[in-house]
Parts: C-alpha cells; sequence; structure tokens
C-alpha cells in the first residue's frame, strides 16, 4: 500500500467513523457553501432576471433611417438578425403621418405599426377594448377620443393628403431623357405663364404645351396657337437662350421670355397621387399618459395602402442585454447597414446600468459576508476537533509523525470536507437559488454549469483557510501528553 | 555493547529536580525494568529516554548519537527510527481498526504494508481482530495492538510506560509473555513501572527515588520464572 493511499484511509476514516463532529464541520461547510453557491447564481443570473423587469420600461434600442435613406420592413428584419432572438424582446415599427378626418375638420399624428410588438416594446400601453387585429381597424388616443367623442366600435373616416412636391429635384437633375418637366415663371403684367414638355432620349425637348391664359390675348395670348413659334423649341436642349436658340414672338416678347424661363426652370412632373380616403373601426382607446394619447395608430398595411409606400420613420425595440451588449448590438447593426442607425435610448439603459451595479453590489457584499461567517464557523469546529484529537495527535506525535504530516492531514481532512461541502452546496443551493428566484422575480433561473466547480473550488478554500489556525494549534500539542497517564 | 547511556543526567524544573544527575547505562539486548515511586522522576526520564524532551544537563547517547541536544524536527526522527512506544493507556486512534492502527506506524516510518501490519498482528495473537475498531476491543486487545504497533518497524530499543498498568493479570502475563519473545529475539526493552511483578520479570531493575538511582537490582531469577 501506498503512502498517499494510506493517508487517504485515514482521512475517510476519520471523517465517515467519527460521524457526529465532522457532520457539524460538513454541515457549515455545506450551509455556507448553499448561500455561497445561490447567491452567485443569482449574482450570475440578475443581469439576466432584472432585464427581463427592465423590459417592462419601453424600448431601449431605435432603429432610424441613415441620412436620406429610406428604411422599409426589410431593412428592419435584416438589421434585427444581429440581436439573438431570445434576447430581443420586441421590434415596433413607426410610419408618421398626418391624417385629416374631414368631417370633423381635423387632423391627427397618426402612427402605422405592427400591434403584434407594441405591447412588447410598450408594456405600459394601456388599451379600454382591444388592439386592433385586422386591417381597416384603429386605436385611437385618449385626448383624440375625448376631443372627437369617439368610443370603441364608432368609425371614422380618414384621409391621406399628399404633400405637393415631395421630390426635392433642381432643374438641371431634372433633365434626364425621357422626363415629363413641367415649369412656371412670372410674365406679362404679373401673370403667371404655365409650360408641360417631354424630353426625347437624346435630352432634347421633343413637345410642348404652354398655358397663357393669364396674358393679353392680343399679345401674349397668340404664343399658345401659334405653331411656328412652337416649333421654334423643339429639338433644342436646356438652357435655352432667347435669341440663340429661340427668337421672341414679335409683340410678345414679355410672354416669350416667361416661356423660355419656365422652361429653363422646369422640374420633373410629380405622378399625380390622389388623396386617399379609408374607413376605421375603433376597436380601442389607448392610455398612456404621454404624447401618444394624440395619435392614431393604424396597421402598417392600412398606412402604405393610404401614402402609396411602405417606408417607416423608426422603430423601437426592446432588447433584454446589458448596456454593453446593447452598444456592441447598436453598432454592428449600424456598421452592417446603410440604410440603418441604431441609437440607444440612453435614459432607459443608463438608469438600468445604475440599478444593476447597486444590486450586484449588495448580492457581492451579502456573499462575502456569508464567506466570513462560514469561515468563522468551520475555523471553531475545527479547532474544536483538535482539542478533542489532542491525544490522538500527540500519539501520531509520539509514533514520529512530523509536523508536516499532521499539517498535511488535518489541510486533508479540511478539503475534503470542503468538496464534500461543496458539492452539497452546490445542489442545494441551485435549489435555494431557484426558489428565491421563482419567488422574487417570478421566473426560473438558468442553470450555470461552472457552478459546481466553482463552489467546490471556493469551499476548499474556505475549509483550508479555516484549518490553518487549528492546524497551528495541532502541530504545537507535545507528544510527552501520551505518557503521562490520566 | 551500551545501547542507551545516561551521564550526569538532570532535569531541572525552577526548584525542583525531577532527575538529579543520573548515570546509567543499558546494553544492547537487554531487558531493563525502571521502578520508583509517583514524583520519583520515571516519566521524566522516559520523556528523555523517548526522544520527548531534553534534559537540563548531562548528556544522553542512544546508540552512540548524543540526543539531548539534537533539535525536536531531528528527536522526532531518531524516536521513529529507533524506537517503539508502548503506552499504559494504551493509545490507538480510535476511528482506525487494529490492523490500521499498526499501520500509522508504518506511514510515518516508511512504507504501510497491510500484510507485514497483519503478520505483526498474528504475532500478539490478534490476527481474526484485525479488522475491529479499539472500541470493540478488550483493554488487552488493545494493549496487544499496541505491542504489534511498536515492533512493526523493528526499533532498537521499546520503550514501555506501564504496559500493564491498566491490565488484569491474564492479559499482563500474556504481554509480559510477548515481551520475552522479542528480548530472546535481541530487542532492547525498557519498562518502566511500579508493579514489582513486572520489574522482576525483567533482567534488571532500576529503582529511581527523589530523581535519583537509588539501587540497581540484578534479577537471579532471570529466565527461570514462568513468564516465557
Amino acid at each position: 500500500m501506498t503512502k498517499r493511499r494510506m493517508f487517504f484511509r485515514m482521512i475517510t476514516a476519520s471523517l465517515l467513523r467519527r460521524r457526529s463532529r465532522m457532520l457539524i464541520a460538513l454541515l457549515s461547510i455545506g450551509i455556507g457553501a448553499t448561500i455561497l453557491a445561490g447567491l452567485v447564481t443569482i449574482y450570475v443570473d440578475v443581469p439576466r432576471q432584472m432585464g427581463a423587469q427592465f423590459r417592462s420600461y419601453g424600448a431601449n434600442m431605435l432603429l432610424l433611417p441613415r441620412d436620406d435613406a429610406v428604411l422599409d420592413s426589410d431593412h428592419l428584419a435584416e438589421a434585427l438578425k444581429s440581436i439573438p432572438p431570445e434576447e430581443l424582446i420586441g421590434a415596433a415599427p413607426y410610419r408618421y403621418v398626418r391624417l385629416d378626418m374631414t368631417s370633423r375638420q381635423q387632423s391627427f399624428t397618426a402612427a402605422g405599426t405592427d400591434f403584434s410588438q407594441v405591447p412588447k416594446t410598450s408594456p405600459y400601453f394601456s388599451v379600454e377594448g382591444t388592439y386592433p387585429e385586422k386591417n381597416r381597424e384603429i386605436l385611437v388616443g385618449k385626448s383624440i377620443a375625448d376631443t372627437i367623442g369617439v368610443k370603441v366600435g364608432s368609425t371614422m373616416e380618414l384621409t391621406y393628403q399628399p404633400a405637393a412636391s415631395s421630390e426635392e429635384l433642381t432643374p438641371e437633375e431634372s433633365r434626364q431623357p425621357g422626363a415629363d418637366l413641367s415649369g412656371s415663371a412670372e410674365g406679362f403684367g404679373g401673370g403667371m405663364v404655365y409650360v408641360s414638355f417631354r424630353l426625347d432620349d437624346r435630352g432634347a425637348i421633343a413637345s410642348l404645351e404652354v398655358d397663357v391664359s393669364t396674358q393679353t390675348p392680343e399679345y401674349g395670348g397668340r404664343t399658345a396657337e401659334d405653331e411656328a413659334f412652337l416649333s421654334r423649341f423643339r429639338g433644342k436642349t436646356l438652357p435655352l437662350a432667347v435669341g440663340e436658340d429661340v427668337d421672341a414672338l414679335s409683340g410678345a416678347t414679355v410672354t416669350s421670355e416667361a416661356i423660355v424661363t419656365a422652361i429653363n426652370t422646369a422640374r420633373k412632373t410629380e405622378a399625380a397621387v390622389k388623396p386617399q380616403t379609408m374607413t376605421f373601426t375603433v376597436t380601442g382607446i389607448l392610455t398612456t399618459g404621454g404624447e401618444e394619447e394624440g395619435y392614431v395608430f393604424l396597421s402598417l398595411q392600412d398606412m402604405q395602402s393610404l401614402t402609396g409606400s411602405p417606408r417607416l420613420d423608426v422603430a423601437e425595440l426592446s432588447v433584454s442585454a446589458g448596456a454593453d451588449q446593447l452598444e456592441s448590438y447598436a453598432d454592428t447593426m449600424t456598421r452592417g447597414s446603410d440604410t440603418v442607425q441604431a441609437r440607444l435610448v440612453k435614459r432607459v439603459t443608463r438608469s438600468e446600468a445604475s440599478v444593476l451595479e447597486k444590486l450586484t453590489a449588495l448580492v457581492f457584499l451579502v456573499t462575502l459576508v456569508v464567506l466570513l461567517l462560514t469561515m468563522i464557523c468551520v475555523s471553531t469546529t475545527m479547532m474544536a476537533v483538535v482539542s478533542e484529537r489532542r491525544r490522538e495527535i500527540g500519539l501520531r506525535k509520539a509514533l514520529g509523525a512530523s509536523d508536516r504530516s499532521i499539517r498535511q492531514e488535518f489541510l486533508g481532512e479540511g478539503l475534503f470536507l470542503g468538496l464534500l461541502g461543496g458539492i452539497m452546496g452546490a445542489v442545494l443551493g441551485f435549489v435555494f437559488a431557484q426558489v428565491v428566484s421563482v419567488h422574487v422575480f417570478g421566473s426560473p433561473i438558468t442553470f450555470q454549469p461552472l457552478l459546481l466547480p466553482v463552489t467546490m473550488i471556493v469551499s476548499m478554500a474556505i475549509a483550508a483557510l479555516s484549518c490553518l489556525l487549528p492546524i497551528k494549534r495541532a502541530v504545537a500539542i507535545d507528544p510527552a501528553i501520551v505518557l503521562k497517564g490520566e | 555493547m551500551s545501547l542507551l547511556e545516561l551521564k550526569n543526567v538532570s532535569k531541572i524544573y525552577g526548584d525542583l529536580k525531577a532527575l538529579d544527575n543520573v548515570s546509567l547505562h543499558v546494553d544492547q539486548g537487554e531487558w531493563v525494568a525502571i521502578m520508583g515511586p509517583s514524583g520519583s522522576g520515571k516519566s521524566t526520564m522516559m520523556n528523555i529516554i523517548g526522544c520527548m524532551d531534553k534534559p537540563t544537563q548531562g548528556e544522553v547517547l542512544l546508540d552512540g548519537v548524543d540526543i539531548s541536544r539534537e533539535s525536536s524536527k531531528n528527536l522526532t526522527d531518531i524516536r521513529r527510527d529507533k524506537i517503539g512506544l508502548i503506552f499504559q493507556q494504551f493509545h490507538m486512534v480510535n476511528y482506525l481498526t487494529a490492523v490500521e492502527n499498526v499501520m500509522v506506524s508504518q506511514y510515518y516510518h516508511s512504507m504501510p504494508d497491510e500484510k507485514e501490519a497483519l503478520e505483526a498482528l498474528e504475532r500478539v495473537g490478534l490476527r481474526e481482530r484485525a479488522r475491529h475498531l479499539p472500541s470493540q476491543l478488550s483493554g488487552g486487545e488493545q494493549q496487544r495492538v499496541c505491542v504489534a504497533r511498536a515492533l512493526i518497524n523493528h526499533p532498537e530499543l521499546i520503550l514501555a510506560d506501564e504496559p500493564t498498568g491498566n491490565l488484569d493479570e491474564a492479559n499482563e502475563n500474556i504481554v509480559l509473555d510477548l515481551f520475552a519473545q522479542l528480548h530472546r529475539e535481541g530487542t532492547t526493552l525498557i519498562v518502566v513501572t511500579h508493579d514489582p511483578e513486572v520489574a522482576e520479570a525483567a533482567q534488571r531493575t532500576i529503582v529511581l527515588e527523589h530523581g535519583k538511582v537509588a539501587r540497581e537490582v540484578i534479577n537471579e531469577n532471570f529466565g527461570k520464572g514462568s513468564l516465557q
């Protein structure tokens, strides 16, 4: 038999055959390790747990279109791939426009959104009635509802009036081959002259119509009918100069020059967008305590039907992650796309971070205190064990045990106790953490695979440290005590 | 040839001279008893011979080495290598079995060897009780385990402190028989006792009184008695 085997045989025998005393030591280490493992588990899980809690305060990240880019649902879906699905609580897209309620001579801000996501990113929204589930259903803010007196079940007719010119092109940018252009300029006596024409595939004027109804019929008014005059413009490229490209019609110089100016300043003609009107059924009245009470909310599909555009103004994201992690997601999304830029809602992320910091500091402190108490408890028990075994230690020394052997044996017993206590603590600690988590946070905890080795190592270290003083006592025992018969 | 020699050894505790200028020698293979009333200095002498204490004055030569000035670490080594101890209170490790108790001695000395330890128990007639804990053994059996433990490392000297003090007569005889066997095999035995019968089993008895050697008695009947 090797010395090592004998060593283990001795320390296991000491622990197994001297049960009652060792049980107390084991229990104190085990309980310490249990609380340690439990607190560490909670400590590790707190950001996750609290993260989920925090998400009830609303979105913590915004996705915006970058510069002049147009953001749509596809871009949004692409950008969201950067966030692990289990961390993404919700992502609500929004498109804001003004809609008119012609029957009441009122207009409201309308938000097109995805109603399946709104309760996730804005859990504090309180809806009387229900969220819309189908198209042509609408959610109305409390203050609008009060003003115009709508209730759940009422209908509203809303109209989208497109803006006069949404495309802001310069006259030069407008001069593309095949383009339809229109322009205007001040003519004789302050009356406006209108032109509309098409460019051919070389960029030269192909056809021209003029509206000179504001001009004097006998003078400027003749320009519209004079085919010879109008034909002077065909085949000319812009910009035109009076006297070089075209000669003014005699007796209508001012009008002729106004036509040239109108042509030179002409811009691309907007495809005519007719006002769109839809009738909606109110399914819910929204109370938020914020500006949303002055909005109406409709589905993105309805919004697209009204405006003819799939563009989004913003997407609100609720992500269950720490501030640093959020920062990195935002960074990835912004860098990986030329349409999207991600921003953190600092007000939310900062307060989350500070609450978490305080909470983790508290758990850390409690853990430290528990460790210290465990150490004191184990140390006291081991001290009692040494006194109880004075005679045995004396005997061992009389039989030739060196101080080193005595140290090794006690440390061995301590480490063995630490190991057993650690295993016990890891298992019970997980149960403890689970109970705390379910009762405090209302959700089960995830098992940390590192918990077992970490608890074992820490409790062994604690046990070893606790043994230092008792070992010092043990080593100081005089072997001669075994001789003095009592 | 002398295994142990005390030259003018004194041990002084304050005003008390526990040993007062004691000189004696024990030859290799000799069986010596040390007797005396309590307070005579027996225990002090035992501590010094057993390398568990050092004299205030004088020299103690064990196997030619002066142990009176050695460090306590060296004394531990010398005790482990040369001396087998037997105590009045038996002193077994109470959570180890008989054979494990013998092996503890091997463990500190060199290598635990269960087979050898079982043989030693066989020698003291306890082969069948090898797996018993001390609490399951009688006093006599415990002391026989201690004898096995003392002889397992083949020490130069077996030092026994009142080995039969807690034993009945039958067990006392068994232990003395074991001593006689060891003596025949050439082991040096020093037995501290206050029991004249135990002393008479030895070749020579040194009587201590007030820290001094009062007299020495050679046992004329050694080897002729019933304890063989």
